[in-house]
Order: structure tokens, then sequence, then C-alpha cells
């Protein structure tokens, strides 16, 4: 066992202080009584009032729900698919092209993703509005899906699919029954995963939106430009509050699902034949 | 007390259930079956034996569907089976990783097969209650595959194959996961449930003493090619090649010039030796370079010159491997070929004469080699 | 039947969402401006067969581009975002580096609380760790408060709308990006390269100097990618907390777009931005492809 000196226990102190203080500060103010959101003028829960009564934010939460439900769950059956052929169709005429495709909006700006599907949607004169957004945000999550997807497919034992066919499993069969029970975790956290950057994303919301629909972002975006305000503050909260709590969990099952599994081994070991 | 061996190959009259005919597998530019021909009969215990990428895998793979051969054809009962998916075939396999299903229970593993063609419960519970008897893995059924032990896996692997009763079953490397001492027994255990169910066995391995071990016939494979196909005894005692010879337990071997002189073969092989006689394996073309095969077992060491052994070498001891058991001396013939004889410690290691750089005598019968031509 | 219907679902859809619009962005960058809306000119016609295609064609030319190295608004906003998003990647590293050194040296039992605290903010919205430090930065915030409350200056600093308030906008929101990789390579590390170091005559220093940073190059390497990529093309940050001289390149299209109305402009600017990307793209494949040939 290495020594954990004095610096590196600052250097934990200082980097955490640093990625978490801005966040607190922000939970603490939003319980500020004061509309002068740099003076504390004692606890109160006010703003969070204001924000419920706001029907504007209530619609927008309500269409990014609508959108980032919407999006990451076609988002999670198309990159599940392009994983399967990325990992499993061998070569195929455009294949190159195909992982292209699939890599790019990774890396891509998100400045040039929106504007570009804006152009598109302007160009066969769709309507903007939360389907624009849908086909939007499908498009680019679906990638972090299949990258999420392929890696665990990439390290799944063909043998069981095989073994599925060979006791009679038809192809689809094998891959409802065997394949996607066991990659489940790898699907239900690509799923996760676009929800949350549906429900982060204002670039790309902004080009592919129309005056129908607003977004969270979009709304908020709009009202911080102008400066820090106590309802944004109090909506934040809100939102780090059920990132965290789901996080947490999310986090703990897996924990105690691995130290279930652990045991179970151990017991194994120790069971004689 | 006349029990019929079982010995169906020789049986002119016998149909096979399985046929290779000049199959030919390649996938690219590599060649993994060249053109092969082999008959499979029911209730063989049949072993494909040959080194990694010998092609005897490919083999069991077209078997149970998931290759399909690129020349010639595969008949099953008669029927070619190419057109038929790996779902609908009678046959079944076990994996040499097991392929377990990870998210399910032992006894829903061996249900897995027989729910996917029948839907009558009570009938399918009683088919796995029985394949856990016979596996004897009854108490486990409600664990997950995570939490039982190596050799329980493999158990539940074999049930699971077996559980829709298959006319043919294909064993890849079935024990290869298991630890010695477990894979000896378990070889026992196939054995038994391979008698009990008469169902017709292919096993895939690259483990010689497994072959001999549970087999009715093994082919010995390489390149894609059959080498040998026999029992193991006669791949043991008249192997067709030095390849087999020197694949299938210790061998010497000695190179020289064959000349047939009656019944046996004299074999003149260095200068200042005496000829090594021997026995020929089929027609063997005298007047060019053969090969003299003999087990260390079947070689006698000895201090003193035997009296009446028709072939007899001198040299000198140059190593000992004592392996409990037996021991595998190493002796240095006066030209420098290196010849190991083997003898069982019946003695106490104290009381045994021979030892390092001691003069010995080798001798055999001229029955207890053959002559090879490669 | 079954593998074709699983390739063309999603090639139809990247395709018609991702390289069509691609396209179109290409075509209109090489268009003229006209006061309609959609404010481009040429379009395909296929009706007319060759003679549209010839019409179309001849309608593009790089007049847009020539118009971007007229102004030089554009080079010095390209040339701003790189040495904004070179800077800053530097600084991460320093920053993230002795973090992600103290994550892989704790004990293991508290890694991966550790490393659950780092991907955390992950999941925050971007928006709201950015929009954090308005209220931190500002001239009546929280960091001058604390500032004048400790007497270390009397009026307050100038910090929000700045290119100071946009770097540290960048580090903190790009920081995951950086401890991660690097972690992933020092917790790989073999304790026992160390102690042989020293046992051949370093001092601890030169050990992390010689054995340290030389075996968490890839994780170095990778990390810096991952934010200067991102932060070239970066909106949200210049716009919520740099000032109106903080020039980069996303927040020109979108000003050239949504404020101008200029969409050949900003189709030229978005090409231009994707072909300086291209470089640190390609590198960063690179790299990863060796890390993982490396790993076997």
């Amino acid at each position: 066992m290495r020594r954990f000196s004095w610096f590196n226990a600052t250097s934990l102190t200082l980097g955490f202080t640093f990625l978490y203080l801005p966040m607190i500060l922000l939970v603490i103010y939003s319980f500020n009584a004061s509309k002068l959101v740099t003076v504390w003028a004692g606890f109160s829960t006010r703003w969070y009032g204001e924000l419920f009564a706001d029907q504007e934010f209530l619609d927008a939460a309500w269409v990014t729900i609508r959108v980032a439900v919407f999006s990451s769950t076609i988002a999670t059956v198309l990159g599940t698919m392009a994983a399967t052929v990325m990992v499993r169709a061998g070569r195929f005429a455009g294949r190159t092209l195909f992982s292209g495709m699939i890599y790019a909006p990774l890396v891509m700006p998100e400045v040039i993703t929106g504007l570009s599907l804006l152009l598109l949607f302007i160009g066969i004169g769709l309507d903007r509005g939360i389907f624009t957004i849908v086909l939007a945000h499908t498009t680019f999550s679906m990638c972090y899906v299949s990258v999420v997807v392929s890696s665990r497919l990439a390290t799944f034992d063909r043998a069981l699919e095989e073994a599925a066919l060979d006791l009679g499993c038809s192809h689809f069969q094998a891959f409802r029954l065997v394949t996607l029970p066991i990659i489940a975790p790898a699907v239900i956290s690509g799923w996760l995963l676009a929800f949350t950057l549906s429900l982060d994303d204002l670039v790309i919301a902004s080009f592919t939106t129309g005056p129908s629909a607003t977004t969270l972002p979009i709304k908020i975006f709009s009202a911080v430009r102008l400066g820090v305000s106590p309802q944004i503050n109090a909506l934040s909260t809100l939102m780090i509050a059920i990132v965290t709590v789901g996080v947490i969990t999310a986090s703990l099952i897996s924990k105690r699902a691995a130290v279930a599994q652990a045991r179970d081994e151990q017991a194994a070991a120790r069971a004689t034949a | 007390m006349s029990q019929t061996v079982f010995a169906p190959w020789e049986n002119p009259e016998e149909e096979p259930l399985i046929r290779f005919r000049n199959v030919t597998k390649r996938f690219g530019d590599f060649t993994a079956i060249d053109d092969l021909t082999l008959d499979i009969y029911t209730r063989e215990f049949f072993a494909l034996l040959g080194p990694s990428g010998c092609g005897k895998t490919t083999m069991m793979r077209m078997l149970a569907g998931f290759e399909a051969p690129s020349d010639g054809t595969i008949l099953l009962s008669g029927q070619d089976i190419a057109p038929i998916p790996p779902n609908r075939r009678a046959v079944n396999m076990m994996f040499q990783s097991y392929a377990l299903f990870p998210h399910l229970s032992v006894w829903e593993n061996i249900a897995f097969g027989l729910k996917r063609e029948s839907q009558d419960r009570e009938a399918i519970a009683a088919r796995v209650e029985e394949m856990l008897r016979l596996t004897r893995l009854t108490k486990f059924a409600k664990r997950k595959p995570h939490q039982i032990s190596g050799g329980q896996r493999q158990r539940v692997a074999l049930a699971r194959s077996l559980a829709k009763a298959p006319k043919l079953l294909l064993l890849d490397e079935p024990l290869g996961a298991l630890d010695k001492k477990l894979r000896e027994q378990t070889q026992f255990e196939l054995m038994d449930i391979q008698e009990k169910t008469g169902t017709t066995f292919v096993i895939v391995t690259h483990d010689q003493e497994e072959a001999m071990t549970v087999a009715s016939r093994v082919a010995v494979m390489d390149e894609g090619k059959l080498i040998q196909v026999a029992t193991p005894d006669v791949i043991y005692e008249a192997p067709s090649s030095v390849y087999v010879a020197d694949f299938i337990g210790d061998v010497n071997i000695v190179e020289g010039r064959g000349t047939r002189e009656g019944e046996r073969i004299r074999l003149d092989w260095a200068e200042g030796q005496p000829p090594i006689w021997g026995t020929p394996r089929g027609a063997l073309s005298t007047d060019r370079a053969v090969y003299f095969a003999i087990r260390p077992e079947k070689v006698s060491i000895s201090k003193e010159k035997p009296a009446d052994r028709r072939n007899m070498l001198e040299g000198e001891v140059v190593d000992i491997a004592y392996l409990g058991n037996i021991s595998t001396y190493h002796v240095q013939l006066a030209n420098g070929q290196m010849m190991k004889a083997q003898t069982a410690n019946t003695r106490r290691l104290a009381n045994r004469d021979i030892t390092w750089e001691d003069r010995v005598w080798l001798s055999f019968t001229e029955t207890a080699g053959i002559l090879l031509e490669h | 039947m079954r593998r074709l219907f699983l390739i063309a679902v999603p090639y139809i859809w990247l395709l018609a969402l991702f390289l069509v619009p691609f396209a179109i962005v290409l075509k209109i960058a090489l268009s003229d401006i006209a006061l309609a809306i959609p404010p481009y000119t040429p379009t395909l016609d296929l009706s007319e067969g060759w003679a549209g295609i010839r019409a179309f064609l001849s309608g593009l030319d790089f007049e847009n581009f020539v118009f971007l190295t007229t102004d030089d608004l554009y080079w010095r906003a390209y040339l701003s975002s790189l040495k904004i998003a070179a800077v800053a990647t530097v600084i991460t590293l320093l920053i993230g580096y002795p973090i992600a050194y103290a994550m892989a040296r704790a004990a293991p039992e508290w890694r991966p609380t550790l490393l659950m605290l780092v991907i955390l903010p992950f999941w925050t919205s971007f928006l709201i760790r950015v929009y954090s430090w308005m209220g931190i930065l500002s001239s009546e915030g929280v960091l001058n408060q604390f500032l004048m409350a400790l007497g270390l200056i009397d009026t307050p600093l100038q910090i929000l709308s700045t290119n100071t308030a946009v770097y540290i906008g960048i580090v903190y929101t790009y920081l995951p990006f950086m401890i991660l990789p690097i972690y992933a390579t020092l917790e790989k590390m073999d304790d026992s390269l160390l102690e042989a170091a020293e046992d051949l005559g370093c001092s601890r220093l030169e050990a992390f100097w010689l054995v340290t940073i030389p075996l968490s190059k890839g994780g170095i390497i990778a990390g810096c990618f991952l934010v200067f990529i991102p932060t070239i093309g970066e909106f949200v940050i210049p716009s919520l907390l740099g000032g109106s001289d903080t020039l980069m390149i996303g927040k020109v299209l979108w000003e050239e777009f949504f404020s101008n109305r200029d969409w050949p402009v900003a189709s030229a600017v978005a090409i231009i931005l994707l072909m300086i990307l291209i470089v640190p793209i390609v590198l960063f494949q690179r790299n990863e492809q060796k890390a993982r040939e490396a790993e076997g």
C-alpha cells in the first residue's frame, strides 16, 4: 500500500470543491428569500412556488419530457440495431460510410448538426415543432446508444446465441430470449444516456424547433441571458436533485447486484460437486 | 459369454448415421476441410482428435449447421442436411464455453430447448426432472449458472443439450475447462450417460488421452484431412503414419532403409549398428526410406546383455525421468541416436540398479515395433 | 432478408438525417444570398433533367468562402477559438491530472465513490453547470463578495463577460472528460513499477516523471482531445460567460444564422469549422486505435 500523501488529499479536496461548490451555491441560493440573488435574506421556498405557478415553464417541461421519452426510445431501438450491424453484420457494401455516420455525430459540433438539420427540414417543407426535435435528437443520440451497446456486444459470447439456435430458436427468438436479456443493462444505460442528452440539449433544439415548441433548455437559456434569476436557481436545484437521486440509486442497485454475484460465486466455489 | 463387440463400421450392411462425402470447407483462401469422406454410425462415441486449427471444430460446426460445406454433401440418416437451419436439426451441441444462459436458472436452461417445440408444461417438467436426475443436478435446479461450480456447469450443459433427445450430440472440448482430476472422473460419467441414453456422440478434443478413453473410434486429423480413423487400440498399436504415432503418446522413431525378408523387414539405419527387425503395417514398398516406430514401454532395458532377443542395441543412460509409477530412461546409442525406454517401478527406488552414465542394453521383439512409410 | 432489414433501417435513417442535411449545408455554402426565405437561390430542380443540374452547378461558387476571407471577423474568430480551446485544454490538464492521480492512489474501496463523484456532473445539465458560474462570477456575485469581505479588493472585479470567465467555464464543464481517461490509465498501472524505479535509484519525483507520466501518456492525449475538440465549436459557454469581445466560432455561426439570417455564410462558416476539426479528430481516432491495439 503506497502512502496517500497530503498532496493527493489536497488535490482531491480542491478538485471536488471546484466541481461541486458552484452547484451547491446554486442550491443554497434557490432557497434565498430575496429577489436579489446575491444577497442572502433568509430561507424561503417562494421561488419554487413561483416556478410551479409559471405556465410557460410547466409547458416547456412537458415538451422536453415528451421529446426526451420519444427520442431516447426510438434512438435505443435504432442504436441497438446499428450496434448489432457494427459488431455482427461482417462486411457489406457501404460499411465504412455506415460506421463513419455512427461516429461522426459524436464529434460534430452541435451548431453544425443543428444547422444542417434545420436546412433539411426547411428544404423538405416540414413544419418545425416537437416532431422535428424528436427526429434531430434521435439522430445524434442513436449514435451514443450504438457506441454503448456495441461495446457490450463486442464482449458477448456468440456461443450463447448459437446455443439458442441449436436448441430450436429462430434468429428473432434467440435475440429476444437470450441476447436482449443479457445486454439489457447496456441497452438501459444507452436509453438513459439518450434521455439525458435530449433533456440537456439547447443548441440542436434551438435550431430545429419552431414557434410551437419550446423546450426547457431553450426557456432557461433565454431567461438566463438576461442574468441570474431565482426561479432558474429553483429549477436547476430540482433538476440536480433528480439526477443525483437517479444516479445514486442506479449505482447502488448495480453495486448490490455485483456484491450478490460475488457472494454467489464464492458459495459456488465452496460447494463440492 | 458371447457378447457381440460393438463394431458397426465392420458390418457392410449397417447404414451410417452421418456420411461426409467429399466435403470441402474454405474460408476465403484458407481450406479448413479438404475433400473429406467419413462415416459415423448410430450409437458410436466418435472422437475428432487433432491440434488446434486442424479443422475438427469446423466439422462439428457443419454438423450443427453453423457452417455450410463449400463442396460435397453431409448426410444425416440418408438426408442431405445442407438446407436445414440449425434450429431444425435433430442435432444438439454442447459448447466448449458451455454457453449457459446466465440470466436463466439451471432448470430454465435445461427446459429452454423443450419449450421451443412443445407447449405441454407437464411433459417439459417431467423431461427436465429426468435430465436433472441423470446428471445429478436436482439439488441445484433453482440456481443460476454463476452460482454453481465448474463441474456442475459442465453437467448442466450436457443435460441441456440432451434434453431434446437428439439423434446426434456434438461435444466441443467438453472437458477442457475442468481440472485434471475432475476431467478423468467426468470422462467415465460421459461414457455412462452415452450408454444409458443410446445417443450418438461426436466429441472434438485435442487431448489424446481423453479421446482414447471415451471413444469407440478416433479420427486423427491434420490440416483439414483425416490421417487415420480407427479404434483407440489400433491407433495406438498400429498407427498408419509417423504423424499419428508421434501425436498419440510417446514414441521412438528410427529412419532407415527397409528390406523385406520373409514376414519381417530388416532396417539398416546406421553404420556400425546392427539392423533392426520389425513388422510392416500393410504393404510396404521396400528399398526406400522407411521409419521404425516403437513405444518406450515396449523397449526393455538391462545392464547385462539379454540372451535371446532379435533386436539389441547398446548405449549409455543420459537422463532418467522419474514419474512415480514409471521411469523413462533416455539412452544415447553409439551413433548419437536417442532412444527412450520405460519400465514400471515395481521395486523401491533404492533397489533399482540402473543409474546415470551406465552402459545398458536395449532390447525388443520383432513384433514390438512397426515400420511406416511416413 | 433479416440482415438486410437490420442494416437498412439505421442506414437509411442516418443517410436521411445526417448525410443529406450535411450535403445541403455544403450546397448552401456554395449558393448566393437572396433576401427571401429560405435565403438562398439555387434549388436543384431534377424535373428539368440535365439542364437543371447544369443550371444548379453553374449557380454554385465560392463567393461565400471568398467573403469569409475578406472580413477578418471570421479569421479572428477561428484563431480565437483555436487559442481558447488550446489554452483551456492545457489548464484542464494541469488541474485534472493531479485529481486523476490522487484518485488512482486512493484506497481501492474509495475509488468507486470518487469515480461516481466525477461522473455525476456528466448527467447534470450542461446548461445549468455553466449557469451556476454566472451567479459566482458576476460583479455582485459570491466570488467578489468573498474577496471583498476578506479585504483583498475594494471594488468588484469584472470577471463575468470576459475571456477569463470563458476559461473557467470550459475548465469546469470539461474537467471530467480530462480526469476519466487519465484515471483509467493510472488505475491500471502497477505500483511495483514505481517501487522498482525507486529501488533503481530514482527519487519519487524522478520516478513520477520517468515512469508515471510516460505510462499515462495515452490517457493524457485522449483527455486533451476530448476537451479540445468540442471546445472549438462551443456555443453556450462563450454566450453566457463571455463578453461581446469574446470571439468563438460557434457563437459567430449562431449569430450569423439567427441574427443576420445569412444562411450561406453561416453554412460556409460551418464547413470551414468542420475542416479545422478534421485534423484533431483523425489524430484522436488514431490514438484510440493505437490504445486498442496495445490492449490486445
